[in-house]
This record gives structure tokens, C-alpha cells and sequence, in this order.
């Protein structure tokens, strides 16, 4: 009865494990998605009222949600206080520091940090054209993901079940 | 303006190893009237109406970094929002103070598109003068209602100064004038010193403002949108911006101008102008000097020429 209810909760667990892989991943599609309308609404901001930065980012930090608009607000705040030389040094550690918890990969880490490298520098529709770079870009790594998507949740959870049952089978 | 504010908002939009100077060699603010940076040159101030390089005793010679760093924490990091005041050769800051540049200017189509490496930096420290034309209301009021004005002076004797106050003290009201709608058209930020649309001067409470718009184009807008009682506008010179002003006469606005002229004379034998004034639109006409101080009130003129007080005392 023991071994029965063992062999069941290792069977659980690793199940368990595989399902929460595939939701991770799930999830981090979702949050690339939301990178992506975050730096649409940016985009469309920019061009729209052609307003300076921390405006920009006020207004756009009102209408999203957590950590974003942590992220958006705070450098709002940090651009008036005009402390850092240079506005991607503002850019770069909004990321490592608001961003944090999203646990990005470092490409995509490094590619939304490429995005403050220009920004500001450069005439409005330049920059507009320059978003518009960003987002294709980040459209094709959206499609990345969501093409493995389906493939690598089924070998998760196909791999939760088997794993514990090979575990079983061993411990038997 | 707070003088504690005033610092800080100065010293916020220089780079650092400049703000550093400016902090030890300058620490009263309020005698400061411009920080001048050219790439390559000595800094300068003009205090007291002074020139001289800082610090005084070992020249800062000022870096093309140093002018970047500048043009970054003036524009708040977005020089391309300010395409539209850096074409006219300047933006204002927080606080209504005046930066002016000059650079390579590129050109499109005949007109001046943007300036590009900008070399020279010139900060204006925005003094607002409380109340200095107290002197004058009485002479330009009728009935609680303010005249038709016309303020005539050659540049720097203080019209702007004057009309701003002017403009603060109808909106507000007082003993001589009922406070009442006022439109400002400031195609130069100069009377509001708006900084996002948001005046930074003190303009009275029922004021509208249009920043950065041209004048005869204002006057009208304002008309037809704000419906105010009296328009002011600053440095009137152009055709349309006289045919604007007599339009605004005849909608039944009181309307406050200035215009560079010495006197009643010169302004007389300005092209639409002259006409304006011989068809006796306007019902004072107020000639400032060019004495030793600003606002120096030479005569004041009703519409027929007749003078109804000379050598008003110094106002500033």
C-alpha cells in the first residue's frame, strides 16, 4: 500500500513538474506579447503627441500594468531629475532593476535594451521607424516561441509522466 | 518664483562639471541674468549686467561632451520634441528661463529645419517683475475697462516685462480694472515662458494662453475658441499681424500690443501700422526709454496724440 501511494505522489510530482514547464513557458509567451503592446503604446505615443520622453512614459506607465508601469513611472521620475549622462545608462537600469522579476532571457534582455540606445537621440520619425524595427523584431521572436510552444508543453508534460514512472520503475 | 527653485531648476539643466562651477562661484542666483557656453571657449556669466568668465581665476574652457550633456538635461533627453522651438533658435525650461542656441542650421525647402551640432548655448535667467506696471494701469484704464494699448520701445527697455505684468494685474483686477478673460498669443514663450503648455510666469488667473503660435493665427483661434475680453500680444510687426489685431479691435476685444519703435513718430511711419494709429484704433500709446534701466516710461500718448504724462518714474 505503501509503494502504491509512493509510486503514485513521484507520479504526481514529476506530472506536476512537467505541466508547470509548459505553463512557464505559456506564460513567458504572454509576457513577450505584453512587451510588445507596452512598446506599441510607446511607439504610438512618441508619434502621436511627440511629447519628450517622460511624458511619454508617464502616460504610458497609467495605462499598464505591473512591473511595467513601475518601470515606466520611475524613469519618468529619473529623466527630471537629469542625473544620469546619458538616457540608455536610465534605460538600462530600469531593466535590471524594474524588469527583474520577469526573469527575460538575455536576448531578450539585450534586444529591449538596444531599444534605449536611440531613443531620444534621434528626430521623431526616425524613431518612429526605429520602434517600428524593435517590434518586427520582436515579433519574429514572439513567433519563435509560439511555434515551440505547443511542441515543447507536450514533450513536458509527456516527459513529467514518463520520468516518474521511470523513477517508479527504478525505486521498485 | 522661489529663489531656492529658481537654483535648482538652473543648475538642473547643466552638466555636471558646470553645474559644480556655477554652484561655488555663483551662490546668490538673483543678480545672474546669463550662463553663455560655446564649445571651446571660456564659460561666461552675465551678472549685474557684467560679462565675465568663470571662474574667475582659472578659465573652464567648455567641452563639446560638456555641451551634450547640457543639450540632453534641457531637453530632458528628447531634443526631438523641441524640433519646433530649436528651429527658431530657442526652447524654454522649466521655470520660464530662455535657452537659446546656434549651430549648423540645416535648411529644407528655403526654411530653417532643425539646428544640428549646436555650439553655443545661451541660458536667459527669467526675472519676472511683480508688479511693475502699477504706474501705468491708471492711465490705460477707463471705467473699470481697459484701453486699446499700444506699447512702443526700442528692444531690451522692458515691453515684455510690462505688457506680462500688465497682462497678470487684468486678469486678476484691482482699483482700476475689473479682472477679466485675457488671451495671450506667445509665439515666443516669452510673456507666459510656457514649459508644456503650462505658464511659468505669473499671468492671472483668467488667463488663456496659445504658446509657440503665430500671432495672427492666435488672435483669431482665441476669438472664436476663449471668447476673451481683452488679447495681448508681444512684438506685432508683420501685415497679418496688424490686419489680426484690427480684426480683434473690431470683435469687440480691448487689445494690448507692443511694437519696436523709439517713439509716436517712428511707429506713425510703419507701413499698416501708421494706419492703424491715424484711423485712431488704438486709445493710448505708451513710449518707453532707453535710460539706464529697463521700463522707463517716456510718455504716455491718448489717440490723439495728446500726452497724458511724461517721464513716469522708473518702474523696475
Amino acid at each position: 500500500m505503501q509503494r502504491l501511494a509512493g509510486s503514485i505522489l513521484i507520479i504526481a510530482a514529476t506530472t506536476g513538474a512537467g505541466w508547470m514547464y509548459g505553463t512557464e513557458l505559456k506564460n513567458y509567451l504572454q509576457m513577450m506579447r505584453y512587451i510588445r503592446y507596452v512598446a506599441g503604446l510607446i511607439k504610438g505615443e512618441l508619434e502621436y503627441t511627440g511629447a519628450p520622453l517622460a511624458e511619454v512614459f508617464r502616460e504610458t506607465g497609467r495605462r499598464v500594468k505591473k512591473p511595467f508601469s513601475t518601470w515606466l513611472v520611475r524613469m519618468a521620475l529619473e529623466i527630471d531629475e537629469r542625473e544620469a549622462t546619458a538616457f540608455a545608462r536610465i534605460w538600462n537600469r530600469g531593466i535590471d532593476r524594474d524588469l527583474k522579476e520577469l526573469n527575460l532571457k538575455s536576448e531578450h534582455s539585450i534586444l529591449l535594451k538596444e531599444l534605449g540606445t536611440f531613443l531620444g537621440q534621434i528626430d521623431q520619425d526616425t524613431a518612429g521607424r526605429s520602434m517600428q524595427l524593435y517590434l518586427n523584431r520582436l515579433d519574429l521572436e514572439i513567433e519563435k516561441l509560439r511555434e515551440g510552444l505547443a511542441a515543447k508543453r507536450k514533450i513536458g508534460n509527456c516527459l513529467g509522466v514518463m520520468g516518474g514512472i521511470f523513477l517508479v520503475v527504478v525505486l521498485l | 518664483m522661489e529663489r531656492q527653485d529658481r537654483r535648482s531648476q538652473i543648475l538642473k539643466i547643466l552638466a555636471k562639471s558646470i553645474r559644480r562651477i556655477i554652484e561655488e562661484e555663483i551662490p546668490d542666483m538673483d543678480s545672474l541674468q546669463e550662463i553663455r557656453m560655446r564649445t571651446g571657449q571660456p564659460l561666461r556669466i552675465v551678472k549685474d549686467n557684467k560679462d565675465q568668465a568663470v571662474p574667475e581665476r582659472k578659465y573652464h574652457i567648455v567641452t563639446k561632451e560638456e555641451m551634450r550633456e547640457t543639450l540632453d538635461y534641457i531637453s530632458r533627453y528628447s531634443l526631438y520634441a523641441y524640433e519646433n522651438e530649436l528651429r527658431q533658435g530657442f526652447l524654454t525650461v522649466e521655470g520660464g528661463h530662455r535657452v537659446g542656441v546656434a549651430g549648423k542650421v540645416i535648411m529644407e525647402k528655403e526654411r530653417v529645419k532643425n539646428i544640428q551640432y549646436i555650439s553655443s548655448v545661451n541660458i536667459r535667467v527669467s526675472h519676472e517683475v511683480i508688479g511693475c506696471a502699477d504706474a501705468l494701469l491708471p492711465y490705460i484704464t477707463k471705467n473699470m475697462q481697459v484701453c486699446h494699448t499700444l506699447i512702443i520701445s526700442p528692444p531690451g527697455c522692458g515691453k515684455t516685462t510690462l505688457i506680462r505684468d500688465l497682462i497678470r494685474q487684468i486678469s486678476d483686477g484691482n482699483q482700476y480694472v475689473k479682472g477679466c478673460s485675457v488671451g495671450v498669443v506667445d509665439e515666443r514663450s516669452e510673456l507666459g515662458g510656457c514649459h508644456m503648455g503650462v505658464a511659468q510666469n505669473h499671468l492671472g488667473a483668467r488667463t488663456d494662453i496659445l504658446d509657440c503660435c503665430p500671432k495672427a493665427d492666435g488672435m483669431i483661434m482665441l476669438i472664436r475658441s476663449m471668447t476673451p475680453q481683452v488679447i495681448a500680444v508681444d512684438e506685432i510687426g508683420t501685415r497679418e499681424d496688424i490686419h489680426a489685431v484690427e480684426y480683434a479691435m473690431q470683435c469687440g476685444c480691448k487689445l494690448i500690443a507692443s511694437v519696436h519703435g523709439l517713439d509716436m513718430d517712428e511707429a506713425s511711419k510703419k507701413p499698416v501700422l501708421g494706419e492703424l494709429i491715424r484711423r485712431r484704433m488704438f486709445e493710448r500709446y505708451v513710449v518707453l526709454g532707453n535710460g539706464e534701466h529697463p521700463g522707463e516710461i517716456r510718455e504716455i500718448y491718448d489717440e490723439r496724440g495728446r500726452v497724458l504724462c511724461r517721464d513716469l518714474r522708473a518702474v523696475y
